[in-house]
């Protein structure tokens, strides 16, 4: 909270992904790039290919006015964006890892170097020199990769860092190795992938079959290493989050079974390629491209979803809140530690507290959530954030800060009656009345789901424990619909102890 | 369990600021050759100055010039973070589109001269509009910078700033405190350019003079820029004539005319060496004016300090290897050139 808050209307999430996916893709491409390069280079002059050398100084151009360009500078970007989107977690960062940063700066140096050189020297130099900075690219591109996993992982496992605060603790954390291997994977399966593209456009020759059945073993052999290793990289987390994750986090399973989906595809895809080379379409190449993105767009998301409600696991939460302040939070209140104010209390609380990860209507809304209920509903919901579905930081603030956070969100929700905002009766009703009242912490199904507490019970007993709903267990709120919501969420819960009797 | 403090500096503060400082410095020699040397291939092209061969062994190197100052830009920025990361944060936070947007602009000036670079190889003349898009995009950048840095050491502007509007849309309003700074930089990349242009066109005796030209009058123009902006300065002037800094400046104003000095005489590399000196001491100088500036508000000196001198080895041993890498790659890179010339 030592911070202003840059009050978007876009979801921080939404800027975030939009530098980070781009970056990372390319970042990953340009090292499998580089060894897909020199390799195949070194195995074109051995065999005196020139057909094959060719299409490398094609595909070296585009390469370096990809990575050189926009991958270079999405990476700066993100530099740029979390520092906009959470500066308090970059400053922690910076601090424990400036060196690990300035490490991986001397190998951007070297690499961006070497790119130019590679890229210019094709006629210029001679093979063995050719190659030999090919190599020098790769290595250093690699290394950058060696340091900066470490700094990314430490974000979600910190490991023995939180006791000792020591750079190695945290460099060396436990999904370090797990990572570092999945990503050489996806660097290998990108760079297949890309080559795999650049050679579809050629027509249907001996050239064209032995190159796509050559690039697709480069994609396979990457898909098999970064899938192996993505079971390992699951199973390194430690088991609380895992745990956590797959009982209440739809977001970062979502993005886990994607990317599962995804690889088999991917490799069913690459199996065709090896089997039917010569006519490869770029249709299909393209799809490979589009599955590759997505597949490394889910992961990033289950990566950066499964640390909720972090930004670094155990250590600051994901609204910026450092988890060592807590009783200093809880004594104090949040507008205390506010350093920049906009002269709008309820606002600034609502800033630091939640718009982080959530828009009024955009980006993980809050409006719909609320819209139909009232003040003494929202602040009994923001009090228990901890209990809600998602896995959300807690609200360390005090009482008075949820109400002044409630009263901020009231006025811009919708205040008509559900029934009218959803056109709603009946049972349907009752579902949303569910959903909005009760859906946020207790899933039909799945999460705290409390079906069973309503066999046998009827309308007028569960009216009474509607009554008594804010005795009925830990952050349960008053039950403030009106008398409609009320009918209509009864015979619902009806139906729901009905259906645990079926 | 008490979680470990981050509120450290990971090194000795005199360390990391002269990191800080040198690898700034480092930047902008390759941004003054790249921005300099942008306008002034323009201006020539535009009043067709130079023979299109010249014209075009320029263009070649922009793409190049433009990854070294990105490459050498990221040091410095990293280290500025470690001992001013609320200053600069905050500041950016408040500008934070037209912050976010200087990505979108470099992007977009780099992708222009590697055009500019390709056009010229493919048709034999300089792309005018390609380095024309570049210029307004480097511009853009050094605008920003000047605003967001500037801003950074009025902590108390920020706040009112920030009371007004939450959006990131805002801009330095105080004029005085970046317009004058902007336009030194500028005007020092185009006598820096200058330079350049002059050392690398010393065998063609347009360019030369051309370069001869933009050294001098670019150093008579960001001299007098530079001026008013020291005098603008006034409030803590009193304070910095009573720091070290009065007397880097006064040497480095007198190692620029030395640099001019050994110009003419085509003495190119003592010439050099007292520019990036005169650099040098003109960047310790500016940092002095942000010390004096957040004096009362903020004093680095009360970091604590837990130095990881493991991490920091490693570093310092990388930037040993990278450097002998890099001189390795170049001799390859023009052994061959020298080879095949």
């Amino acid at each position: 909270m030592n911070y202003p808050f840059w009050g978007v209307p876009i979801g921080y999430g939404i800027l975030m992904a939009v530098i980070a996916v781009v970056h990372v893709f390319i970042s990953h491409f340009a090292i499998g790039g580089g060894l897909y390069l020199v390799v195949t280079e070194r195995r074109a002059r051995r065999r005196n290919d020139p057909a094959t050398l060719e299409f490398l100084e094609k595909l070296s151009r585009f390469f370096a006015l990809v990575t050189l360009v926009t991958g270079a500078l999405t990476g700066v970007g993100i530099w740029f964006i979390i520092g906009l989107l959470n500066p308090a977690a970059t400053e922690v960062l910076i601090h424990n890892y400036v060196w690990g940063w300035a490490t991986e700066w001397t190998f951007f140096v070297v690499e961006v170097a070497a790119a130019l050189i590679y890229y210019y020297g094709w006629k210029r130099m001679t093979a063995a020199a050719h190659l030999m900075v090919g190599w020098i690219y790769f290595i250093f591109a690699w290394l950058s990769l060696v340091i900066i996993n470490g700094i990314i992982t430490f974000m979600l496992t910190p490991g023995r860092w939180l006791e000792t605060g020591n750079f190695w603790d945290g460099f060396f954390n436990p999904t370090y190795w797990p990572s570092l291997v999945m990503r050489t994977g996806v660097c290998l399966m990108l760079a297949g992938l890309y080559a795999l593209l650049v050679a579809s456009r050629y027509e249907a020759s001996d050239f064209k079959t032995r190159t796509v059945r050559y690039t697709a073993t480069w994609g396979l052999a990457g898909l098999i290493v970064a899938a192996l290793s993505q079971y390992w990289y699951w199973k390194a987390i430690p088991a609380t989050i895992t745990a956590t994750a797959e009982k209440i986090m739809r977001t970062p399973m979502d993005a886990l079974h994607y990317t599962i989906w995804l690889a088999v595809a991917i490799g069913v895809l690459l199996v065709v390629c090896l089997l039917l080379p010569r006519r490869l379409p770029m249709a299909v190449a393209v799809v490979l491209m589009v599955f590759g993105l997505a597949w490394f767009g889910s992961f990033e998301s289950f990566r950066e979803s499964i640390r909720k409600p972090y930004i670094i696991t155990g250590y600051m939460y994901g609204n910026g809140v450092e988890v060592a302040r807590t009783a200093q939070y809880k004594k104090d209140g949040y507008f205390a530690e506010i350093a920049y104010k906009s002269g709008d209390e309820s606002a600034d609380l609502f800033m630091h507290a939640c718009r982080s990860c959530h828009t009024l209507d955009g980006y993980k809304p809050l409006k719909p959530a609320f819209d139909g209920t009232d003040k003494a509903f929202i602040a009994a919901i923001i009090r228990s954030a901890r209990l809600l579905r998602g896995n959300m930081p807690p609200f360390l603030g005090t009482a008075a800060e949820a109400d002044k956070i409630a009263d901020y969100l009231y006025q811009r929700i919708d205040h008509r009656p559900l029934a009218e905002i959803c056109k709603e009766q009946g049972i349907d009703l009752g579902q949303k009345a569910y959903d909005v009242r009760c859906g946020n912490c207790h899933i039909v199904g799945g999460y705290r789901d409390v079906s069973k507490s309503f066999v046998g019970l009827s309308a007028d007993d569960l009216s009474g424990l509607l009554d008594m709903s804010a005795s009925l267990g830990d952050g349960m709120p008053d039950y403030t619909g009106n008398a409609t919501e009320r009918v209509a969420l009864v015979a619902y819960l009806q139906t729901l102890g009905k259906q645990v009797k079926k | 369990m008490s979680l470990p403090n981050y509120e450290f500096l990971p090194a000795p503060l005199w360390l990391v600021t002269t990191l800080h400082l040198v690898t700034l410095t480092l930047h902008f020699v390759a941004m003054n050759f790249l921005l300099g040397g942008v306008i002034i291939v323009l201006h020539a092209a535009i009043r067709k100055r130079w023979d299109d061969p010249t014209l075009l062994k320029f263009g070649r190197l922009f793409p190049a010039a433009m990854a070294a100052t990105v490459t050498l830009g990221v040091a410095p920025l990293l280290f500025l973070q470690v001992v001013y990361p609320k200053q600069v944060y905050s500041a950016a936070i408040v500008s934070g589109w037209f912050w976010l947007m200087v990505i979108a602009a470099v992007i977009i000036a780099y992708y222009a001269l590697y055009r500019a670079a390709f056009k010229g190889e493919r048709v034999g003349r300089v792309s005018k509009t390609a380095l024309v898009v570049a210029l307004l995009g480097l511009l853009y950048v050094s605008l920003v910078y000047s605003g967001v840095f500037s801003m950074a050491e009025r902590p108390k502007l920020i706040h009112t700033l920030y009371a007004e509007n939450q959006s990131g849309l805002l801009w330095n309003p105080a004029l005085g405190d970046w317009f004058l700074r902007w336009l030194h930089m500028v005007l020092g990349a185009v006598t820096v350019g200058g330079f350049f242009v002059g050392m690398i066109g010393r065998n063609q005796p347009a360019t030369y003079q051309t370069g001869k030209q933009y050294f001098v009058v670019g150093m008579v123009l960001a001299s007098l820029a530079g001026m008013a902006y020291l005098l603008s300065l006034l409030p803590i002037l009193p304070a910095f004539v009573h720091t070290p800094a009065i007397w880097a400046l006064t040497v480095a104003i007198l190692l620029s005319l030395g640099s001019l000095h050994f110009f003419f005489k085509r003495n190119f590399c003592v010439s050099g060496t007292m520019l990036f000196v005169s650099m040098l001491g003109m960047v310790y100088a500016r940092h002095t004016v942000r010390l004096l500036k957040l004096a009362g508000q903020f004093d680095p000196a009360a970091w604590h300090v837990a130095s990881q001198w493991g991490p920091f080895a490693m570093f310092l041993i990388c930037f040993v290897i990278a450097l002998a890498v890099l001189a390795y790659m170049f001799r390859l890179f023009f052994a061959a050139n020298k080879g095949a010339a």
